[in-house]
C-alpha cells in the first residue's frame, strides 16, 4: 500500500476542515516515516502532528481525526476469510477498509508505476498484521500487489466515476428510506450497492484499460491486468461499500440548532465570532507589534552610526570629528475610538468594541469613549474587567444613559472640550456610527478640531451611503471632514476596514 | 548521534532530561531530517533547557542566540566591522598610494582601486555573529534561537534563509554555505503567532505541563535530597495551583525550585504554615496570591493525602477547583472623571 497516498488522504482530510498544511510539510510528513518503525500507531501520530500541525489551537481537531483515520481494522480479519471462500481468480486481496478508502480518494496520482513502485519500498516499514496492509503470505507477493494495483487504480483514478457511484448509491438510499421510512442514521449499505448499476462499473474498466493503452504501458500488463480486474469487478462492489462506509464515517454529523442559543441575550458573543476576532486582533497585531521601525533617525541623542560616521567624515580623511548618531524610531499607531452606542447602531458598535477591547488588552495606547448624548471614556472599564461585562456595563446603561436620543453635536462638542488633549499628531480617530442625531445641531466644527489636530480620522457607519441623503442623517455633513468614511457592517468588513487603515498608519515614515 | 527513539530518550536521561517519547521522536528526527525544531509552550517546561542538553548528548558546543525586541540581523548574523575597516586603511595608507604611482588621471585611479575593493570586504572585516558563527564552524553545532516570539516579525525573514538551507547571503561576499549543519532548536513563549513561512521549515512541538508521575520523577531526579513524601506533596500541590486560573501558573523550574528552597529549610514534610511561607516562591503576582487565599482549603487538602491522590486521580479527569461563592467586588468602582485625572496608562510596567 502506498504509504504516501495514505498520508496524502490524511493531509486532505485536515486541510478540508480547516487546516492550512503545506505542500512542503505533507512531504516533510512523508520524509520523516521514513526514519522512524511505523510499528506504533503512537509514533506516527507523533510523526505527523509535528510535521503537519503547526499551530496549538489545530491539536485537538488532529488528534480527533487521527483516531477516526487510523482506527485499527476490526472487520478485516473477517473480510479476508470471507473473500478465500470466494471461487479463483480471487488473488485480489482483500485489504482493510481505511486503506480502500484512502488510496481510492487520492486524486492525481500521476503514474501508476510509480506508485507500484511506492508500494514495494514502503511495504518494507509495515509489520505484518500492524496497522497498515494485510498481506496473505501464501500467495505470491507480485500477483497479489499486481491485482491490488489494478484495483487501486480503478478506484484513484477514476475519482468521477466513484462519485458517480456515490451519488447513485446515495440515491438509492434515499429512496429506500423514503419508502420504508427508515430511522435516520441507520444506512443500509449492503442493500444499496447491489443496487448498483452494474454497467458503470464495466465500462469505467473499459476506459481504464483504454487509457492505459493510451499511456503506453506494456501491453502485457495490460493483459494481465484486464485478466485479474475482470476478477476484481466482483468485489469491486464490496471495495465501493467499504470506500462508502469510510467516507459517511468520516464525514461529521450535521450539527443541530440548539434550541438554548437563542435564548442566550445578544451580548454575548458566540465562539465562531470569537474566533474570528481573534484572527482580526492577531492580524492587526502583528502589524502594529512593529513598533519600532527599520529605519534609523539621525538624532543628537541615541548611538553613534559608524557607516554614517564614516562616511560624514571623509572630509577629515577619515578622523570623526563629527560622530553621527542614530536611533529607532517608534512607529506604533495611537487609537481613539469614539463610538456611538445607541439602538440603531448597536450590533455595529458590539463589534467595535468587542475589537477595542482586544486591541487595548494589548496596547497601551487605544483609549476608547461611547455617547449616546453624554460622552463617557470606557478605557478604564475595557481595561480592567472581562469583555462580556465591560461590554454589557456599556450597553446596559450604567455607565450612560443609553436610552436617550442619540446626539452627535453634544457628544462631540463635549469630546472637544474635555478631551481633544488626548488626540496628537500621531492618533488616528475611530468614530463610529450612523450620524443620525435626532435634529439636533451637528456642531461640525467639533469635529473639524478633531480633525486638525489627529494624523486620521476615520468614520465608520453601518449605514449605506445611499441612505445617508434619507431623514436627519447628518453624515453628509460630517462626510468632507473626515478623512475617510467607510461602511462597515459585519466583522470580516470591521477587520478588512482596520487593518487597512493600520498599514497606512505604519507605513507612513 | 542519535541512532533512535529508544536512545534519544536514554540520552536525554543521561543529561538528567526526562522527556516523552513525543519529545524524543521529534529531537531525533530533527537530528535526522536536519530541520530546525520550533518549540512552543509555556515559560518554564524546559524548552531551553533542551537544547542546552542536546548540545551535551550530542557532544556539540551550544550557540545561543537571545531575541529581543529590535533585534536585527547585524546581532544575529554578521556585521562589517567598520572600525577595522577604518584602521587598515589608515595603516595601509603608504601601500595605497603606492597602487597609484602611475597613474595619469583620477578616471584611471577609480580603475585602479577598483580591482582591489574587495579586500576590504572579505571574510578578514566581518564579524561573525551566532547565526553566521553555527553555519560556518567547522564542527557541528546546536543553534538555540530562544524566544523568537520577542523579536520583530522582520527578523523572522532573516531567518527563512538559514533554516531552510542553511546558508547566509552576504550582499558584499556571496552566500556563505554551511560546512557543517547545525542542530537548531527555536522556542517561543507564544506571546504571538510566528509566520507561516517559519513554521513551515520547522519541526513543531508543544510542550506542555508533565503529568504528576512525569513530574515526580522530575522533582527526583533533579533535587534527589528532597524525601520521597515530601516530593509527593510538592506535586500533589503544584497540580492543584495550576488547576486554579492563575495569571503565572507555576511551572516546572519553578517547582524545581521551591523543591530546592524546602531541601534547605529542611522540611521533612509540608505543613500548611510552611506552604503559606513559602508560596511566594510559587506565585509571582498579587491577584494570584488573593486567588489562591481564596481556595486555601481546597489546596491544602493536597497536603493530607498526597500518596492516595497519585493513585485515584487519573490523567484523564483534570482538577478543579471548587467554585468559588458569588464574588462579592471590593475593588471600588473608578468613575470615569476621576479616571481622566489619573489615567495611569499600561498597568504591566511597559511604557511606549
Amino acid at each position: 500500500m502506498p504509504m504516501d497516498a495514505v498520508i496524502n488522504r490524511f493531509v486532505f482530510l485536515l486541510k478540508s476542515r480547516g487546516v492550512r498544511i503545506s505542500p512542503a510539510e505533507s512531504l516533510d510528513a512523508m520524509q520523516a516515516l521514513a526514519w522512524v518503525g511505523l510499528d506504533e500507531r503512537d509514533t506516527l501520530r507523533i510523526v505527523l502532528r509535528s510535521t503537519l500541525i503547526k499551530a496549538v489551537r489545530d491539536l485537538p481537531l488532529f488528534d480527533e481525526l487521527f483516531n477516526q483515520f487510523f482506527s485499527r481494522p476490526k472487520a478485516a480479519p473477517a473480510i479476508e476469510s470471507a473473500a478465500e471462500a470466494l471461487p479463483p481468480p480471487h488473488e485480489t486481496a482483500p485489504e482493510p477498509p481505511e486503506m480502500v478508502a484512502e488510496s481510492a480518494s487520492v486524486s492525481g496520482q500521476p503514474d501508476g508505476d510509480n506508485a507500484h513502485e511506492d508500494a514495494l519500498d514502503i511495504r518494507d516499514y509495515f509489520d505484518d498484521g500492524s496497522m497498515a496492509t494485510h498481506f496473505n503470505s501464501n500467495q505470491d507477493a507480485n500477483d497479489l500487489s499486481l491485482a491490488e494495483f489494478g484495483q487501486n487504480l480503478v478506484l484513484s483514478r477514476k475519482r468521477d466515476l466513484l462519485d458517480q457511484v456515490m451519488q447513485k448509491a446515495m440515491q438509492v438510499l434515499k429512496a429506500r428510506r423514503m419508502k420504508h421510512g427508515g430511522r435516520a442514521g441507520e444506512l443500509n449499505l449492503s442493500e444499496a450497492i447491489a443496487a448498483l448499476d452494474a454497467e458503470v462499473i464495466t465500462d469505467a474498466v473499459m476506459e481504464l484499460l483504454d487509457e492505459l493503452g493510451d499511456l503506453g504501458v506494456d501491453e502485457n500488463l495490460i493483459k494481465q491486468l484486464s485478466s485479474r480486474l475482470n476478477g476484481g469487478i466482483a468485489n469491486l462492489p464490496e471495495l465501493l461499500k467499504r470506500t462508502l462506509e469510510r467516507e459517511l464515517a468520516l464525514k461529521p454529523l450535521p450539527k443541530l440548532p440548539d434550541p438554548n442559543r437563542r435564548a442566550l441575550p445578544t451580548l454575548h458573543f458566540s465562539e465562531p465570532e470569537r474566533r474570528e476576532m481573534t484572527e482580526i486582533v492577531q492580524r492587526l497585531c502583528r502589524r502594529m507589534r512593529g513598533a519600532r521601525s527599520y529605519r534609523r533617525h539621525i538624532s543628537p541623542h541615541g548611538r553613534i552610526s559608524v557607516p554614517l560616521t564614516l562616511r560624514r567624515n571623509m572630509k577629515y580623511e577619515g578622523i570623526p570629528f563629527q560622530p553621527v548618531m542614530t536611533y529607532y524610531r517608534d512607529e506604533k499607531p495611537r487609537l481613539l475610538v469614539i463610538c456611538d452606542v445607541s439602538l440603531s447602531v448597536r450590533n455595529t458598535a458590539r463589534f467595535m468594541l468587542h475589537l477595542v477591547y482586544n486591541l487595548q488588552s494589548r496596547f497601551g495606547q487605544v483609549r476608547s469613549f461611547a455617547f449616546v448624548s453624554d460622552l463617557v471614556e470606557i478605557s478604564a472599564q475595557f481595561e480592567q474587567q472581562g469583555i462580556d461585562e465591560a461590554i454589557g456595563a456599556v450597553f446596559n446603561g450604567g455607565l450612560l444613559d443609553t436610552d436617550a436620543d442619540s446626539n452627535y453635536g453634544h457628544a462631540l462638542s463635549q469630546f472637544h472640550q474635555r478631551y481633544l488633549g488626548a488626540v496628537t499628531q500621531q492618533t488616528t480617530v475611530i468614530l463610529l456610527g450612523d450620524g443620525r442625531g435626532n435634529r439636533n445641531p451637528p456642531q461640525v466644527w467639533a469635529l473639524e478640531g478633531i480633525r486638525h489636530r489627529a494624523k486620521q480620522l476615520i468614520w465608520l457607519s453601518p449605514e449605506s451611503r445611499s441612505s445617508w441623503t434619507l431623514g436627519s442623517c447628518d453624515m453628509p455633513l460630517y462626510e468632507p471632514v473626515c478623512h475617510r468614511t467607510e461602511v462597515v457592517r459585519n466583522l470580516q468588513q470591521l477587520g478588512r476596514v482596520t487593518e487597512d487603515l493600520l498599514r497606512r498608519s505604519v507605513a507612513r515614515p | 548521534m542519535f541512532a533512535s527513539i529508544e536512545q534519544t530518550i536514554a540520552q536525554l536521561r543521561d543529561q538528567h532530561y526526562l522527556c516523552d517519547r513525543k519529545l524524543a521522536t521529534v529531537a531525533f528526527l530533527a537530528l535526522q531530517m536536519r530541520k530546525p525544531i520550533l518549540i512552543e509552550g509555556p515559560a518554564g517546561v524546559g524548552k531551553t533547557e533542551l537544547a542546552k542538553v542536546v548540545a551535551k548528548a550530542l557532544g556539540r558546543s551550544l550557540i545561543r542566540l537571545q531575541c529581543y525586541g529590535g533585534l536585527d540581523e547585524a546581532h544575529a548574523l554578521y556585521e562589517w566591522e567598520y572600525g577595522k575597516q577604518l584602521l587598515y586603511t589608515q595603516i595601509l595608507r603608504d601601500k595605497i598610494s603606492r597602487l597609484f604611482e602611475g597613474v595619469s588621471d583620477l578616471h584611471e585611479a577609480v580603475e585602479q582601486l577598483h580591482l582591489h575593493e574587495d579586500v576590504f570586504f572579505s571574510e578578514h572585516f566581518i564579524i561573525h555573529r551566532p547565526i553566521l558563527q553555527a553555519i560556518s564552524s567547522p564542527d557541528p553545532v546546536v543553534l538555540l534561537i530562544d524566544e523568537l516570539d520577542r523579536a520583530e516579525e522582520q527578523f523572522e525573514a532573516f531567518l527563512l534563509e538559514v533554516l531552510s538551507d542553511f546558508q547566509v547571503t552576504v550582499p558584499e561576499l556571496g552566500t556563505v554555505k554551511a560546512t557543517t549543519i547545525p542542530y537548531v532548536i527555536i522556542t517561543s513563549n507564544n506571546t504571538r503567532d510566528l509566520s507561516d513561512a517559519l513554521k513551515r521549515r520547522c519541526l513543531h512541538l508543544f510542550i506542555g505541563y508533565p503529568d504528576e508521575q512525569r513530574e515526580l520523577e522530575i522533582v527526583r531526579m533533579k533535587v534527589p535530597a528532597l524525601q520521597e513524601a515530601l516530593a509527593a506533596q510538592v506535586v500533589a500541590v503544584i497540580r492543584r495551583l495550576r488547576a486554579l486560573d492563575l495569571r503565572k501558573a507555576p511551572s516546572i523550574s519553578e517547582t524545581l525550585d521551591w523543591a530546592q528552597a524546602l531541601v534547605l529549610l529542611n522540611a521533612d514534610t509540608l505543613t500548611p504554615t510552611l506552604l503559606e511561607e513559602t508560596l511566594h516562591l510559587l506565585i509571582k503576582y498579587e491577584r494570584d496570591a488573593q486567588q489562591v487565599n481564596e481556595q486555601w482549603p481546597w489546596i491544602s487538602e493536597a497536603l493530607q493525602a498526597p500518596g492516595s491522590e497519585t493513585t485515584t486521580v487519573p490523567a484523564a479527569i483534570p482538577l478543579r477547583p471548587p467554585l468559588r461563592p458569588a464574588e462579592s467586588r471590593t475593588r471600588p468602582e473608578p468613575t470615569a472623571a476621576g479616571y481622566f485625572t489619573s489615567y495611569p496608562g499600561r498597568t504591566d510596567g511597559r511604557t511606549g
